[in-house]
């Protein structure tokens, strides 16, 4: 009978490639035995195929030298020191016929059997080992070479005493920068010295340095890693080898919601990387690391989930890593377009392109505007999900970025095959949001259709502009001014010399709406419309109601929509819980309320008499707009991300309805609702301004010059 | 050492193959640089066979170089029956060359190699690429450039006939012009420097790749290429070239064909089948068989009909155990029967035994494949499931019993499986002899044979081939001594 030795280093993942080969053995009578470098309950196989044996049970109680030695091995030579010590195996090797890898990680153990038992076939692959039975099978006299070849292979001397200098060794540099090591304050101290000593080779004192600082990491003193990280930086020029050190620990930052300190050395390392894979070939490479630079310097822990961004303090400081990148000039775009915008039509309706579906919360009135009016054709490309438009978009980042390092690309192709019939057939394209779909309009010239976007808020934090290549946009419309000064300081395809004309225009608000009689009741009652963000910062009208609350228990707070979501980072989950230590406190007595999300928001503000916008960051604040047309007297707090700047809600709202900090917020409040006739007064010359400001049926005209106007294109 | 054979492949020595060569007459003599000569079990073997054929057939004496059989029992297999077919006056070459990546003794690696067994084989393929960029075959150019100098100097040829892949036959066939001058001209199949599955440039002009590409084009004799899209890209990218760039399309062998027609019995089921090399994506193999699974469910003939995948699947250690496999295997309870690979003397007979065909491509535009020819010739029912933008759709477009290319939407891909199913039984003689007459032009043999004797009138100087920028005499070289 042909004996059969089979070793897996994994699980199997063809399990039935598996089943059908060992049938295939059991046909030829051979006798197979499998050995598993993993739990036998991770391949269930039926009774009779093969004698199981699994490594790892049985290398259960082995010493701590043992451990040692498996815990910093090559994956493959993990399991043959589990073979090498298994009687199991030992006792079947010696017999075996045909020795079979199953897998990559199997193969060194097969090696290493094979050079023991030089008799049997030692195969790589089920196909080769059915062959090999075959042949034994048809040539029984195969069989006789084993008594001649019982000897080891002299290989093996070779390689044993190879494996014993080298495993020693490693053992002990793994020993004195491990983490039991990293536990001593003078063995950090030592190895923070040691990765900063002049005189090492770069890659030596990046590796070195990169263990250290791992350890370090794993035993929680993160700024003894971060100061060898430091220290060995200073000694590299390379910014790929300098951000091979920072990354972890600006990772780690970023995970726990901190302003990492050394992200710009991160990200320029990053694209750095970029850069080089851009001149190999093919260049699309490079699409991985300019991603994960953008995740970095993009992360949401750094300008969504916390109260200041730094993007916001310092747009072009911050950016500066990316602006001074060659990436950023390859990708800010120069495509161009074959042909510009075209003159309106006078033989036929304007014809206006939307695309719709992602996020259409602001876009309705313009859409339901232009739908019905004479003279104007609409068509929508449907981006929904299921849409075969919203299939392309999904995780179409990196392909995106591809294309643009390429010039070219099937993807490309294929934009072009889904929109670019409706974009021909349009003379105009509204597109809001300066997110996704605005990226992947640049994947095509628009020839002479009109390009706008439009710009809200949340984009200028994000990456989407950066890969929005200007010279194909006309026109970028934003909702304020101070979105505009940061847009254009963020993102250098706005400030090009022929780059896109930037317009100012307010949201389209059906305001009228929300004009409904107001309870005397509701005087007392502040209102924050709109709290999922952590940018909300309902903490902050927290404060101002234990002001007011200080001098008049009347006071209310009613919180209307979703709770901020404490588990998309861990700042958000840090404000999350002081979030709730306030509601705890201040809920059971019935100074706060949760409203919930509702359908009916005008409805909602009918009891609410004084509307807050708490935010640290707005781009104009609708549901604040809506309160104060609800006529609830407005306050607004002097959006933090924009209070020093030239525009911001101070330019925004009538003076007095800003305020700095929740003590000034108390002072408006008290002076408002003094009386009932003041609280009357002030709110019906709140809801006047906002209704003659910023109505839809005021606004709308802005949008009928930026769309229809002959001399806007 | 280079062994040589007759096409009946008793194996020569080196020095009775030498007088042999050397014994020959004045005919003219081709040698023909042709990896994956039968009976490698290739699928481009049948091309090289019928172009090898096609030389002799107008009287010219052929010389194949080739490697030897052992090497493609690491790849796909042997396929002797391929062998049956080639002329008897052909000679070949064998040359002791072997993939190491598909090496599946494990005694024949080293220690480095048993630890990382795919790093060894990447850092391989980075150390071939700075002989020749081209992994896996980068390392074989300077064995062949010696025995091409060798068998030109046993026997001047008068023509060099190279084909790729592999591409570093180019580099041998660069080392006979440049030592001999040998005229050559290149069967360039799908081409090199297009991807053809993904529709991109494989690589930039200003590459060491594209340098090498242009400088051996720019003095072939003819470029051949297998569809029009390939031959247009090579048509722009060396628009001085264009002239030179012919489409040799692929076709079928007449003894592919079945020889009965079957019968269906819709009462029994049917029996789809595909058959050929497996190069498509295993999600691609998921998508039909999911879409056969729900035809299955939607129509009652379908669900008591079998679907018989034929073929080679992987090769070296992932032979016949890949995902592909297990995608088959796991699918058995669907009536989805995995049988290996089919002997090309048995291709005809496999046919007659199924009722409908499911031809699964990979890529789109660039890509025909070889496959869809012998498809058609069989006269049976086509399903097809590649992207709907695909040459193969070109070619079958006017094939009556084509359901028609739908990309892999599932459920359209399932109701292909019905049209299929409904083709093949209410299809009359008349249908099946109509849908077998539109297959007529794409006979193999038709389609090489004025390829080859236009090639051969270029090399003997019965026509000036156009734009030769050496300016070297093309034709009548038939020199021994090294040019200086």
């Amino acid at each position: 009978m042909i004996k059969v030795l089979i070793v897996a280093g994994m699980v199997p993942p063809r399990t039935a490639v598996l089943v059908s080969a060992l049938r295939q053995l059991r046909e030829r009578g051979a006798q197979v035995r499998l050995a598993c470098h993993f739990p036998l309950s991770r391949l269930p196989l039926e009774d009779g195929l093969a004698e199981l044996r699994s490594l790892q049970a049985a290398a259960k109680g082995a010493g701590a030298a043992f451990r040692a030695a498996v815990s910093g091995a090559e994956p493959a030579r993990q399991v043959w020191l589990h073979a090498r010590r298994d009687p199991w195996v030992r006792e079947h090797a010696r017999t075996a016929d045909v020795l079979v890898a199953l897998d990559q990680r199997a193969v060194h153990t097969v090696w290493q059997l094979a050079q023991r038992h030089r008799g049997c076939d030692a195969v790589f692959g089920l196909t080769p080992a059915i062959k090999a039975v075959d042949a034994r099978l048809n040539n029984p006299s195969r069989a006789g070479r084993k008594g001649a070849l019982r000897t080891p292979s002299p290989r093996l001397l070779v390689s044993e005493t190879r494996h014993l200098s080298r495993d020693t060794a490693r053992l002990l540099a793994r020993a004195a920068t491990g983490r039991q090591a990293m536990r001593t304050g003078a063995a950090r101290a030592i190895w923070r010295a040691t990765v900063s000593t002049p005189g090492i080779p770069d890659r030596v004192r990046v590796k070195l340095a990169k263990r250290v600082e791992d350890s370090m990491i794993r035993v929680g003193h993160l700024a003894s890693a971060a100061a060898a990280a430091n220290g060995a930086a200073r000694h590299l020029r390379d910014p790929r080898m300098r951000a091979e050190l920072f990354k972890p620990i600006v990772d780690l930052d970023l995970k726990r919601g901190r302003l990492p300190a050394h992200l710009a050395d991160a990200v320029t390392g990053e694209l750095y990387d970029a850069e080089a894979l851009y001149r190999g070939f093919p260049p699309t490479k490079a699409a991985t690391p300019v991603a994960q630079a953008f995740d970095r310097l993009f992360h949401r822990a750094l300008h969504f989930d916390s109260l200041m961004s730094p993007l916001a303090k310092d747009p072009q400081g911050f950016l500066a890593p990316l602006h001074n990148s060659m990436m950023a000039r390859v990708l800010a775009g120069n495509q161009g377009r074959s042909e510009p915008a075209a003159p309106l039509p006078v033989d036929r309706p304007q014809r206006l392109l939307f695309p719709i579906g992602l996020n259409d919360n602001f876009l309705t009135p313009i859409r339901q505007r232009y739908e019905s009016m004479p003279g104007i054709e609409v068509r929508y490309l449907d981006l929904s999900p299921g849409t075969p438009l919203r299939t392309f978009l999904n995780r179409g980042r990196e392909r995106l970025i591809a294309h643009r390092l390429a010039g070219k690309s099937q993807y490309g192709d294929r934009a072009l095959e889904l929109f670019g019939p409706d974009l021909e057939w349009a003379d105009t394209i509204f597109v809001d949001w300066c997110t996704v779909f605005a990226g992947m309009l640049s994947l095509v010239d628009p020839r002479s259709t009109r390009v706008i976007v439009r710009l809200h808020s949340y984009e200028a934090f994000s990456w989407w502009p950066h890969l929005v290549d200007f010279t194909r946009v006309d026109d970028v419309v934003f909702v304020s001014e101070h979105l505009r000064e940061l847009s254009i300081a963020a993102i250098p395809g706005l400030r090009r010399p022929h780059g896109p004309r930037t317009h100012v225009v307010t949201n389209a608000l059906d305001l009228q709406r929300y004009v409904r009689p107001k309870s005397p009741e509701a005087r007392f009652n502040l209102g924050l419309v709109g709290i999922g963000a952590i940018a909300k910062d309902p903490r902050w009208a927290i404060e101002v109601l234990r002001t007011l609350r200080e001098r008049d228990a009347r006071y209310r707070l009613l919180l209307i929509g979703k709770d901020p979501d404490p588990t998309v980072s861990a700042a958000a989950q840090q404000y999350c819980e002081r979030y709730e230590r306030d509601l705890a406190e201040l809920e059971p007595t019935g100074a706060i309320r949760r409203i919930g999300q509702t359908d009916d928001v005008p409805a909602a503000l009918a009891e609410i008499g004084v509307i807050l916008s708490s935010s640290v960051r707005e781009s104009f604040h609708c549901a604040l707009v809506e309160g104060a047309a609800s006529g609830a007297v407005p306050v607004v707090r002097n959006w933090p991300f924009f209070a020093g700047k030239p525009h911001g809600a101070h330019t925004l709202f009538p003076r007095e309805w800003v305020v700095e900090t929740p003590q000034e917020a108390a002072k408006r409040i008290l002076a408002a609702t003094a009386t009932e006739e003041v609280w009357n007064e002030e709110r019906q010359a709140a809801s006047q301004h906002a209704l003659a400001t910023w109505d839809w049926s005021v606004t709308q005209h802005e949008y009928d010059r930026l769309l229809l106007d002959p001399a806007a294109r | 050492m280079i062994s040589h054979r007759t096409s009946r492949f008793s194996r020569m020595s080196l020095r009775a193959a030498t007088r042999r060569l050397k014994r020959a007459g004045d005919k003219p003599h081709v040698i023909y640089l042709a990896i994956g000569f039968p009976p490698a079990a290739k699928s481009s073997a049948y091309r090289l066979r019928e172009t090898a054929n096609q030389f002799c057939a107008i009287g010219w004496d052929v010389t194949v170089i080739t490697i030897c059989q052992e090497a493609w029992e690491r790849e796909y297999g042997l396929d002797h029956t391929l062998s049956e077919a080639v002329d008897p006056r052909v000679q070949v070459v064998e040359l002791p060359l072997f993939r190491e990546d598909l090496e599946t003794d494990i005694r024949a690696f080293s220690e480095a190699r048993s630890l990382q067994p795919q790093q060894w084989i990447d850092e391989r393929d980075k150390q071939e690429q700075k002989i020749f960029p081209e992994k896996k075959f980068g390392r074989w150019r300077f064995a062949l450039e010696k025995a091409l100098l060798r068998v030109h100097r046993e026997r001047p040829a008068d023509l060099l006939m190279t084909t790729c892949a592999p591409y570093v036959n180019l580099a041998a066939t660069w080392k006979l012009w440049q030592t001999y001058r040998v005229p050559y001209a290149v069967d360039f199949r799908d081409g090199w420097s297009i991807d053809v599955i993904n529709g991109n440039e494989a690589f930039p002009p200003d590459s060491v790749a594209g340098r090498w590409e242009r400088r051996v084009l720019d003095h072939a004799l003819s470029i051949w290429c297998v569809n029009d899209p390939i031959a247009r890209f090579y048509q722009e990218r060396y628009p001085h070239l264009a002239d030179r760039v012919r489409v040799v399309r692929n076709g079928f062998d007449a003894n592919s064909r079945p020889t009965l027609v079957r019968r269906p019995d819709p009462a029994d089921g049917l029996t789809f089948g595909y058959l050929g090399s497996v190069n498509f994506p295993p999600a691609q193999l998921n998508a039909v068989l999911n879409a056969w699974r729900t035809a299955r469910q939607q129509d009652e003939v379908l669900a008591r009909s079998r679907f018989e995948v034929r073929g080679h699947f992987g090769a070296g250690a992932m032979r016949e155990a890949n995902a592909h496999v297990e995608l088959l295997k796991a699918a058995a309870p669907d009536d989805v029967i995995f049988g290996g690979p089919v002997p090309k003397a048995e291709v005809g007979a496999t046919y007659a035994r199924w009722d409908a065909l499911v031809l699964i491509l990979v890529g789109g535009r660039y890509v025909t494949s070889g496959k869809v020819y012998e498809f058609m010739a069989s006269g049976l029912p086509v399903l097809s499931a590649h992207e709907i933008e695909h040459d193969a759709s070109n070619v079958l477009a006017d094939y009556p019993l084509w359901t028609g290319a739908c990309g892999f939407d599932p459920q359209r891909l399932a109701a292909a499986f019905s049209q299929a199913a409904r083709f093949a039984i209410e299809a009359t003689d008349e249908d099946r002899a109509k849908a077998r007459a539109s297959a007529e032009r794409y006979r193999r043999g038709a389609l090489l044979a004025p390829a080859v004797r236009h090639v051969a009138d270029l090399a003997l100087g019965n026509h000036s081939p156009a734009n030769r920028t050496s300016g070297a005499p093309s034709n009548t070289i038939r020199n021994q001594e090294p040019q200086i």
